[in-house]
């Protein structure tokens, strides 16, 4: 339950085994590659090798024939599949396409007229009034006429014009009005000039169109019909070709996919005096089997080294985790990967996720369904999803019966607690509200006490004293607000005096000047020197240190108040859950008798549904504004080992 | 107080209509285009024109036919605004439709002017046809001036162009008339608004229009003053001057030259300092835009912010059509972002 210990690892060879060592890496799953050199400052004579990929351009080539081919592109093992280079994928892509390039050229010239008839069929159904036909009109003398369509507004201009046209509208629209204009031939020049002023959008009718207007489109949905047959004539032979290659452009595209993804690793690569350099980490458990895969190469040089070794280099993080809170992790990595020298909080938030589950959403009978319904999910859509809500189904369950509710039925567990003769159970909620409210608050006290040791963990870990000691989150933050909550509690609750003088001054007042003078503090800690700015280069004088550290203390204040406030919402929904329930009772005692079994089971599914997604959205609102706030820093960089990724580049 | 709720109404219409207009981003992308259909189709994707643009085809649509869909997109926004909660019903409200038609009158004697036929029905919004008090299309019967001001009868224009003088070839003085035409329109809505809305409310609006006097008579005098050279005198009688105006501005027309105008104007108008004479125009502009965007965001009468609003679309339609004209004539980019009218 902490981060996974790494190596840094360099491969120093000669050029010709730079192929097959990239492969080993690849297929060692156990690889996170970095660049050789981050800036050309550090390169050492280091070039990288930005050769072209090759095998782009044949990955779309053979996507082409895929969809071309109507084949689904997906992952297929290739082991036997024989070409390599380029040139002999580049000839498979030519005999393929070659095999039904004479039918693809059919099928398209025949979609193309279904197209461009298409485009006519549009335009002739906007000009449906028009009875005579097209090509009569057309071939006048001396009337010339235009078909189009002009903009809407511009229609009432038309009679102003002292030109001599005639305009006939066919369909108004929105926007346009779908119409002809005629006008003398040897006026055609001004009257075209006249309606390109007002944008009239003229159409060419294609010369296939004959006749009036119903008669053109009897005439093209007949022609459209039958370059239709064309077309699934050519789609029914090509459908044989394409049973017949599936196999092969499937191998093929995922080989092409690895070979690509291969050769893209070349540009991490680094080059100097014909060797290559490869730099990256390795997990130190998977140190034996990498080192074993690395074997049998003529020049090969692995070296390892500790992490930190390289100060270009950030070591990649991966969080070791248990069986039970493996799930968690996406919640996590939801909100930042730690550091590789962070904390894992994996564990801590699994247990506190799963309390607070429990105790916000505790009802006996709901608990099971979320198992049932975690064991489904995590078996058809996401393991870890499913994981946590079987163990948050689980918490829920024994808070259930803790509160002794099941499907909203609060008194059924009750002769099962008198038989125990535990007098304190049931929780009856309605009954000990302040209780629950004040142990939520409690259980949030403690929740950021505990936050706060953890960071104090990490600030030692890390030699960071200002976090560590005198942070609001370290020793001194600590100190202040686990006596303050001591303070409040004894003396508002239990009637003790103990806010005395020395407690006031020595656990309240001297943490929180601590907490003020926290960066001039850790500074002289840690260097021996007195500076009032982390900075060297800032001048802050003491007035600027006494105004900007007013305001961060009043900053701290608020939000040791807020956060511990905030958790007052844990028993708030206790509360809300028990009161949504109480109403399906009451909807369902209204009910016929034959509708209160439909009432129990929809009131449930609705409560559970809501509830449930409220409940877990607020906690981890919890966790992340309330609990990492006060420790995780989430600038890890994820461990991404090398490998081919299976994807459709057109996609 | 009910009166203020639906005012607020239309305030937060607007508001959300505003949220919708082109940004830098929006213009800094458009200027990756490299032509007017690249642009429209640009267009047709964005919340603010996809309605407008449904049925247009980028690749064959004429650019200025492009120009008045945009044009005619803003006045029926400014149409639905009216019509939301029944506003148009007070005068004030027909600013817009008002301002159009005064352009669509300029815009006949300069067809009568330069004696170019055909050219005022051309370019008449046909949008703007159904929404006007005045017969727009009859006008275009107008030959000449004297016909002009005979259509006109009956309507506010009327007395205001009859008492500009004729020349001798026929002509009227295009300037004058423009003058006292926008002379009588901001007198116009600074009554309409006086007598129509509460103290507090006219007194923003008033102050806005004025503040809009202000800047169209700062332009036109650095204009002057910058190309033509006028003097002070002349400057003067080339103003709009609406009465209760302040005086504040005599000072500005007496300056010199060019330089010092600018330099009264960082001193007394400027938020920030307009470095060159030759970006004057353009700071002013931006300027004028921070103050209506101001306006939108801080004030709660509906007349202030519709007509802060109505500007804002004007600022945004001549920054596409600035693109579209840099793009068509191969401008670089830069020079045409850098006058682009953003803030």
């Amino acid at each position: 339950m902490s981060i996974e210990k790494m190596e840094l690892v360099t491969l120093v060879g000669k050029m010709n085994e730079l192929d097959l060592c990239l492969d080993r890496c690849c297929e060692s799953g156990c690889f996170h590659i970095e660049p050789a050199f981050s800036s050309v400052g550090t390169a050492n004579g280091l070039t990288l090798l930005n050769e072209k990929n090759g095998y782009s351009a044949l990955l779309k080539e053979f996507e082409r024939l895929a969809s071309e081919l109507g084949i689904t592109l997906g992952e297929t093992d290739y082991s036997d599949y024989a070409p390599r280079t380029p040139e002999e994928f580049a000839q498979r892509a030519e005999e393929i396409n070659h095999s039904f390039e004479q039918l693809n050229m059919q099928r398209k010239e025949a979609a193309q007229k279904i197209s461009e008839m298409n485009g006519a069929v549009v335009q002739i159904n906007h000009l449906k009034g028009m009875n005579s036909d097209f090509k009569e009109i057309f071939s006048c003398k001396y009337v010339a006429s235009r078909i189009g369509r002009l903009p809407t507004d511009n229609l009432e201009k038309l009679d102003y014009y002292d030109e001599n046209f005639f305009f006939i509208p066919f369909e108004t629209q929105d926007l346009f009005c779908w119409g002809m204009y005629f006008c003398p031939d040897d006026e055609k020049a001004i009257i075209d000039d006249l309606f390109r002023s007002m944008y009239f959008e003229r159409i060419t009718l294609p010369d296939f169109v004959e006749g009036d207007a119903d008669m053109a489109l009897r005439k093209l949905t007949q022609d459209i019909a039958s370059q239709q047959q064309i077309v699934d004539s050519c789609t029914k032979q090509i459908e044989v070709i394409s049973q017949q290659a599936k196999q092969e452009i499937l191998k093929a595209y995922s080989k092409l996919c690895y070979l690509h993804a291969t050769f893209e690793l070349r540009k991490k690569v680094g080059f100097m005096s014909g060797k290559f350099y490869i730099k990256g980490f390795v997990p130190k458990r998977d140190k034996k089997r990498f080192n074993e895969l690395m074997q049998g190469f003529e020049s090969l040089v692995v070296s390892y080294m500790p992490p930190d070794a390289d100060a270009n280099c950030t070591p990649p993080t991966i969080l070791k985790n248990s069986w039970f809170t493996r799930p968690f992790r996406m919640l996590v990595e939801m909100y930042g990967l730690p550091n590789y020298n962070g904390f894992n909080p994996t564990a801590f938030v699994a247990v506190t996720y799963t309390l607070l589950f429990g105790i916000m959403f505790g009802d006996l009978g709901q608990g099971f369904l979320v198992v049932l319904l975690g064991l489904i999910v995590g078996k058809k859509l996401n393991k870890d999803a499913g994981g946590m809500m079987i163990r948050c189904g689980l918490s829920s369950m024994v808070f259930g019966t803790l509160y002794g509710s099941v499907f909203g039925y609060e008194d059924l567990l009750d002769p099962l607690f008198e038989q125990l003769g535990t007098d304190f159970l049931p929780l009856k909620i309605f009954k000990q509200t302040n209780f629950i409210l004040i142990t939520a608050v409690a259980i949030g006290v403690a929740l950021i006490i505990l936050s706060m040791m953890i960071n104090i963990y990490i600030g030692f870990k890390q030699r960071d004293y200002e976090k560590a000691i005198f942070g609001c989150n370290g020793i001194a933050g600590l100190v202040f607000y686990s006596s303050l909550a001591v303070g409040l509690v004894g003396t508002l609750m239990f009637d003790m005096k103990i806010m005395s003088a020395p407690f006031i001054i020595f656990l309240i007042v001297i943490p929180l000047v601590c907490i003020f003078c926290r960066v001039p503090f850790s500074i002289a800690v840690k260097y021996k020197k007195f500076r009032l700015s982390a900075d060297e280069d800032e001048k802050m004088t003491i007035g600027g240190f006494i105004v900007e550290n007013f305001f961060e203390m009043f900053e701290f204040m608020l939000s040791y108040i807020s956060n511990t406030m905030s958790f007052l919402r844990v028993g708030g929904f206790v509360l809300s859950h028990a009161g949504m329930m109480l109403v399906v009772m009451t909807l369902m005692e209204g009910a016929s008798a034959a509708a209160q079994p439909i009432v129990l089971v929809i009131g449930n599914a609705f409560v559970m549904a809501m509830e449930g997604m409220i409940v877990a959205i607020q906690i981890i609102r919890l966790e992340f504004y309330e609990i990492f706030s006060r420790f995780n820093e989430s600038d890890g960089v994820p461990f991404e080992p090398v490998g081919a990724k299976f994807s459709v580049q057109g996609e | 107080m009910l009166d203020g709720l639906s005012s607020n109404a239309t305030v937060s219409k607007i508001r959300a209509i505003h949220g919708k207009m082109l940004t830098k981003d929006n213009y800094h992308e458009m200027l990756t285009k490299r032509s007017v259909p690249e642009i429209a189709e640009y267009l047709s994707t964005t919340p603010r024109f996809k309605d407008i643009m449904k049925d247009i085809d980028p690749n064959t649509v004429h650019r200025g036919f492009l120009e008045t869909l945009l044009e005619k997109e803003n006045f029926d926004t400014y149409i639905r605004l009216c019509q939301f909660q029944q506003l148009d019903k007070v005068p004030f409200f027909d600013f817009l439709i008002e301002k159009i038609e005064i352009n669509c009158i300029l815009m006949l004697i300069n067809s009568i002017n330069t004696g170019v036929d055909r050219s005022y029905l051309d370019d008449l919004p046909g949008y703007i046809i159904n929404h006007t008090k005045l017969d727009l299309l009859e006008l275009s019967k107008a030959n000449d001036f004297n016909e002009l001001t005979r259509l006109l009868h009956g309507t506010a224009y009327h007395k205001v162009l009859l008492r500009v003088p004729l020349s001798d070839d026929g002509t009227v003085d295009y300037t004058e008339c423009e003058r006292r035409l926008r002379t009588q329109y901001y007198t116009n809505i600074i009554r309409e608004a006086e007598e129509a809305f509460p103290d507090s409310q006219s007194d923003e609006v008033v102050r806005m229009v004025k503040a809009d006097i202000d800047f169209l008579n700062q332009i036109n005098a650095f204009r002057m003053k910058a190309y033509f050279n006028y003097s002070a005198q002349e400057i003067k009688k080339h103003q709009i001057k609406i009465s209760n105006i302040a005086k504040k501005l005599d000072s500005y027309y007496e300056l010199e030259t060019p330089e010092q105008m600018l330099e009264w104007l960082n001193r007394y108008e400027a938020q920030s300092d307009i470095t060159d004479v030759s970006i004057l125009e353009v700071g002013m502009q931006r300027e004028k835009f921070r103050r209506l965007k101001h306006y939108i965001y801080r004030s709660f009468n509906a007349p202030v912010v519709l007509y802060a609003f109505t500007q804002l679309c004007d600022f945004e339609t001549a920054n596409i059509f600035h693109i579209i004209e840099g793009i068509r004539y191969g401008v670089d980019p830069t020079f045409i972002e850098n006058n682009i009218l953003i803030c």
